[in-house]
């Protein structure tokens, strides 16, 4: 256990050390998420509605409440004149208006109320979230058992409020679990057993075991490490929010870091020199990065492509993150997507272990 | 009538073994057999040293004693232990320096020693073989950025740092300049004195002179000699060698005609053996000789010898008997 503990501490710290590369790994990342998240509509999101009240009963204003205080949502009440004319300025994201009677469906004394939205023409992102935050606001509303209240032409989006910050920080952790893992265990142990660096440690009385492991276990701390820095910048720095449970992250990034790993370890059992490594580890990352719905949604790829995604674990580990972050889901939404992680750790670490060469 | 029963090579009188018993090691890459049926002895307290060229089989057969290559033929019992089968087994008792040491990148020199000594259950204190091994104005130093002879020095303490009986040494002071190499000498010679059993590998023929008790000449996988390096001397290199440059028109085999040659050998430059000295030089400076020199003739025959070196017999000329090369090529 000293000698485990020695050769993981020794690598970690190596790791840390070595500045270029954690820069290198870090920068991207958040370079990555300052450009998809320009791309995407700016840093945070702001959405402006105008709500015209034709019920004027509590039940309405605490809808309106409860919409105003979504982060980034303003809600101002005024006249539907006032109203449809700020929608023609742009000067509002939308404009909702509440039926009459939509506290007394809400209470279930009355016929069921629909919310009309409405927007100016044209897509943008900021039009696209406007429809999310109230649909998922007043589903929220109509889930205390009364269905009576829903938005009118409900459009079949997902239910999120996220900003494209939002959605690029659990993206980002994907992307580091996936790149960091593979690359700190396939070049480092390449380069290791190129160097020799394995070999002198096999002439102590140390297990191989041991060796192994502790180079596979300090480069997924190296790799959490990152994710704990990476995670500080998205949220201080570009106010990246997470709308699930922060412990909920540990199970999708424990369990990716532990395939990706898997992956890179299997890569040092195929190649000898560390070229090698690092060119076979860049065709294995940067399919996946593009595959696995780090940059845009998997369901806007080719059919056949989502499939093939699918199978890799990068979706999984995406879908996971997304889910708790962006969607507020429990466990129980990211379980599947867990065990297949698992699944992914377990063969490839168990076949590299098997297949593994000293030299 | 008595029986004699067969007594295992490694059993010495008294029952004492051999702390390395080796015999009939073959290792084969592919169609390349690196070690070829090799067979030796290292007593304890001795310095052994493999002598060779490069790709000779040195490093294979050090690294299947120290328990990290599977030989494909013969026994190997280290400190009585059987490595073989049981390769952990005695790695608790051996230092290890390999050839082209390196360590884990953004290491300092401190942390290194620390590291190795967490890796044994009984080491000694770091501070104390930092000291031992004049590292201390260096501990906080990254071991790439150390010099050969620094790095060296590291490596040979951390192949102490568990205070072993026998430590194994592959070229220690390859690619190191006169000075470093002088202070490895004075540093493997400390070991020695410490009663620890040494083996060495080395292509330097005033290396194992100055450091071995004892020298295994290897060749293509096999020992073609074994002996202490004067008894190695006095039977493969004694009396005078005459070495000079190959000439032109010198045609060795009439060379090999002349009295008092005893043996020519002529790869590179040609070495002549002999016991009357004087009258082989007469012969071989004779200016009637076809490869002599002679003015104002375009150089088709003779440019005279050249480089002209005349000494006593040492190790190097073992070698270069026994194969027929030289060691350094």
């Amino acid at each position: 256990m000293r000698a485990f503990r020695a050769l993981t501490l020794n690598r970690v710290r190596a790791s840390v050390r070595d500045r270029i590369a954690l820069i290198f790994t870090l920068g991207l990342a958040v370079l990555f998420m300052v450009i998809f998240g320009l791309l995407f509509g700016g840093n945070g999101l702001s959405v402006t509605f105008d709500a015209v009240n034709n019920d004027n009963t509590a039940v309405a204003s605490g809808y309106l409440k409860a919409l105003g205080d979504q982060s980034g949502v303003t809600v101002h009440s005024t006249s539907h004149a006032t109203a449809f004319s700020d929608l023609k300025d742009d000067s509002v994201t939308a404009v909702l208006v509440i039926p009459h009677g939509f506290g007394a469906a809400y209470l279930g004394t009355g016929p069921a109320q629909k919310v009309a939205v409405y927007q100016a023409g044209g897509e943008t992102s900021s039009t696209g979230i406007a429809d999310d935050v109230v649909i998922s606001v007043t589903a929220g509303f109509a889930g205390r058992g009364h269905p009576s209240v829903s938005v009118g032409a409900p459009q079949a989006a997902e239910v999120n409020q996220v900003t494209s910050m939002d959605y690029m920080l659990p993206s980002m952790i994907a992307y580091i679990i996936l790149f960091s893992g593979v690359n700190y265990v396939a070049i480092g142990l390449v380069e290791m057993r190129v160097k020799q660096i394995l070999r002198r440690f096999r002439a102590t009385p140390v297990r191989s075991g041991t060796i192994l492991s502790a180079q596979v276990v300090g480069a997924g701390l190296i790799v959490l490490l990152q994710i704990v820095v990476l995670v500080a910048i998205g949220v201080f720095v570009f106010g990246a929010r997470n709308y699930g449970n922060w412990l909920l992250l540990v199970p999708p990034v424990v369990l990716g870091t532990a395939s990706f790993v898997g992956i890179g370890f299997l890569i040092t059992s195929v190649t000898r020199t560390s070229e090698s490594a690092r060119a076979l580890a860049a065709m294995v990352t940067f399919p996946l990065m593009f595959l696995s719905g780090l940059f845009f949604p998997i369901s806007s790829l080719p059919t056949v492509v989502q499939d093939i995604a699918r199978i890799l674990p990068l979706a999984w580990a995406s879908d996971a993150l997304h889910q708790v972050m962006n969607d507020g889901s429990g466990f129980s939404a990211i379980t599947t997507d867990c065990l297949v992680m698992a699944a992914w750790a377990v063969v490839t670490i168990a076949v590299a272990s098997w297949r593994f060469r000293w030299d | 009538m008595i029986r004699v029963e067969p007594m295992p090579a490694r059993l010495r009188l008294g029952g004492e073994m051999a702390d390395i018993d080796v015999q009939g090691l073959v290792k084969r890459y592919g169609d390349v057999v690196a070690v070829d049926g090799l067979s030796f002895t290292v007593e304890k307290g001795e310095v052994f040293g493999m002598l060779g060229p490069n790709g000779a089989g040195k490093t294979t057969t050090l690294e299947i004693i120290e328990g990290l290559r599977t030989p494909d033929a013969g026994s190997v019992h280290v400190l009585g232990t059987d490595v073989i089968a049981h390769p952990q087994a005695v790695k608790e008792r051996i230092g290890v320096q390999l050839q082209a040491t390196a360590l884990p990148d953004f290491t300092r020199v401190h942390e290194a020693v620390e590291l190795f000594a967490a890796l044994y259950r009984r080491a000694r204190p770091t501070a104390e073989v930092m000291e031992e091994f004049n590292l201390e104005e260096k501990a906080d130093t990254y071991t790439d950025k150390l010099s050969g002879g620094q790095m060296q020095r590291l490596s040979i303490a951390l192949a102490l740092i568990n205070d072993p009986d026998l430590v194994f040494l592959d070229e220690p002071t390859t690619g190191l300049d006169p000075q470093a190499r002088l202070n490895i000498w004075t540093v493997i010679e400390g070991i020695r004195r410490r009663g620890k059993t040494v083996v060495l590998t080395t292509h330097y023929m005033e290396e194992a002179e100055r450091l071995c008790d004892r020298v295994a000449v290897i060749d293509r996988g096999r020992i073609v000699a074994s002996d202490t390096p004067p008894r190695l001397i006095a039977e493969h290199a004694s009396g005078t060698t005459i070495e000079f440059a190959k000439v032109p028109g010198l045609d060795v085999d009439s060379l090999r005609k002349v009295t008092g040659v005893e043996r020519v050998i002529a790869d590179g430059r040609v070495s002549i053996t002999t016991r009357s000295p004087e009258t082989v030089l007469h012969a071989l400076l004779d200016p009637g000789a076809p490869w002599a020199a002679r003015d104002g003739e375009d150089g088709e025959a003779g440019g005279g010898i050249q480089d002209l070196m005349v000494r006593h017999g040492m190790l190097e000329d073992v070698f270069l008997r026994l194969t027929g090369r030289s060691l350094r090529e």
